[in-house]
């Protein structure tokens, strides 16, 4: 009987399967039960400004997400994940292809400053060839408002601030763009 | 154990009946015992082996490795709400990552909003063998959560063997177990198994559930929100800062 409760619960509950069987970050199938549109697309939030960091291509100042005149990108990552790292390429190249069109961010909720130092993190962006702007969230204010757990998260807002395009998980830099592009369609309306 | 198993889930059934045939007659919330109105999205409550909306949280008590106390069910029934999440700090998916993000941010929310001293934030490990105090304070370091203050609370079993009774019995959670035998690229160089490693070359891994419940301060459950790592209309952060808001009845 045991057993079969435990089971039961197994079935009920969606359980993701830990380490080699997961190659996203995240869950397996992201979309089951959603058909590809999150909740979180056609959401939108007022804006809020957070701090930047020196870094490889980001200057240390504010800025406002999303962005008031243009659309916006936003990568949410930590750098303890693995998976964030090896999501840096495909964002170099989306960030190559779609960056001017976009305000393009990577923002992390580490505590900066704190227990990780902005040089350490600047290190971190060097290292993996980082180089566009990074912002600070360390309440994970903006974080919790546009789902950026888990990660990698990424979401594209168009020029109006609604959210175009959200999901978890590795992506490819074809993926990122179309992404993207949804929110520059979007803010052309 | 196989029998007290067996009538949690039967208890689980009987309320879910009542509740739901009180809250079709009077359309809306039923329960005399919550704050919140029963979940929308109906994969929250039913026949699951672990608690849900309107069941009264098991009894448990285990031992917070960086207070070096006892933390209980009945230290907060009467006292105030808390927040439980199931975790361990290897999880190489990202998941229980995002279980304790949920968690990180309520307690940032509890800090801005003053109520931190009025709720509880648990997260019990099922790895204490790997999960010990020294990493559970570098875990929370790398993520920014203050483990040390009052309200937060790491629960650790004993052992591993002792965790998945725990997990099972206890809180009705599934748990398997499953070794990573194959490139582990790890060196190795302590055969024992209680350093932690990193994400990478890990011994073994679990299948685990990804839940988040909010309990009351009458020890009743007001919310298990399942797959939580998984965000989505009815299960994220946002509504569970605000669930919890409402249950400890923090003023807007």
């Amino acid at each position: 009987m045991r057993r079969r409760e435990v089971l039961a619960g197994l079935g009920s509950v969606g359980v993701v399967a830990g380490a080699g069987a997961v190659a996203a970050f995240g869950v397996p199938s992201f979309d089951d039960d959603s058909d590809g549109s999150s909740g979180l697309v056609g959401r939108q939030h007022e804006p809020y400004e957070i701090e930047t960091v020196d870094a490889p291509g980001s200057e240390a100042g504010t800025v406002t997400v999303p962005a008031p005149d243009q659309p916006t990108f936003i990568d949410f990552f930590a750098t303890w994940c693995d998976p964030c790292i090896k999501q840096m390429d495909a964002l170099a190249t989306t960030h190559d292809r779609v960056g001017d069109d976009v305000l393009f961010l990577s923002v992390t909720s580490e505590p900066v400053g704190d227990t990780i130092s902005e040089a350490e993190l600047a290190e971190w962006w060097d290292e993996n060839d980082g180089d566009w702007t990074i912002g600070l969230d360390p309440t994970s204010e903006l974080t919790s408002r546009y789902w950026g757990s888990p990660y990698p998260s990424a979401v594209a807002i168009d020029a109006s601030g609604t959210v175009r395009w959200h999901d978890s998980g590795i992506k490819t830099a074809d993926e990122l763009v179309a992404g993207i592009e949804r929110a520059l369609e979007g803010g052309a309306e | 154990m196989e029998r007290r198993t067996y009538l949690g889930s039967l208890g689980t059934v009987g309320i879910t009946s009542v509740a739901g045939c009180l809250g079709d007659l009077l359309g809306g919330d039923s329960n005399p015992d919550t704050i919140l109105e029963p979940p929308e999205e109906e994969a929250q409550y039913g026949d699951y082996s672990y608690q849900t909306y309107g069941e009264e949280f098991p009894s448990f008590s285990l031992t917070d490795p960086i207070a070096e106390e006892a933390v209980s069910r009945d230290d907060f029934v009467g006292e105030r709400p808390f927040v439980i999440t199931y975790f361990y700090g290897s999880c190489p998916d990202g998941m229980c990552d995002a279980l304790l993000q949920h968690l990180a941010r309520i307690q940032e929310d509890a800090i801005e909003s003053g109520y931190e001293d009025e709720v509880g934030l648990l997260a019990v490990t099922f790895d204490p063998d790997r999960d010990t105090a020294d990493a559970l304070r570098a875990y929370s370091t790398e993520r920014g959560i203050d483990p040390a203050a009052g309200h937060w609370h790491y629960l650790r079993p004993e052992d591993n063997e002792t965790a998945k009774t725990v997990l099972n019995e206890t809180f009705g959670l599934p748990l398997r177990r499953n070794e990573e035998s194959s490139n582990n690229e790890s060196t190795n160089e302590t055969a024992a198994g209680n350093e932690s490693s990193g994400a990478d070359g890990l011994e073994y891994t679990f299948t685990h559930s990804a839940l988040v419940q909010i309990v009351n301060e009458r020890g009743i459950v007001e919310r298990a929100y399942p797959k939580a790592s998984r965000q989505r209309d009815a299960v994220n952060t946002q509504v569970m800062v605000e669930d919890t808001r409402t249950v400890v009845g923090v003023d807007e």
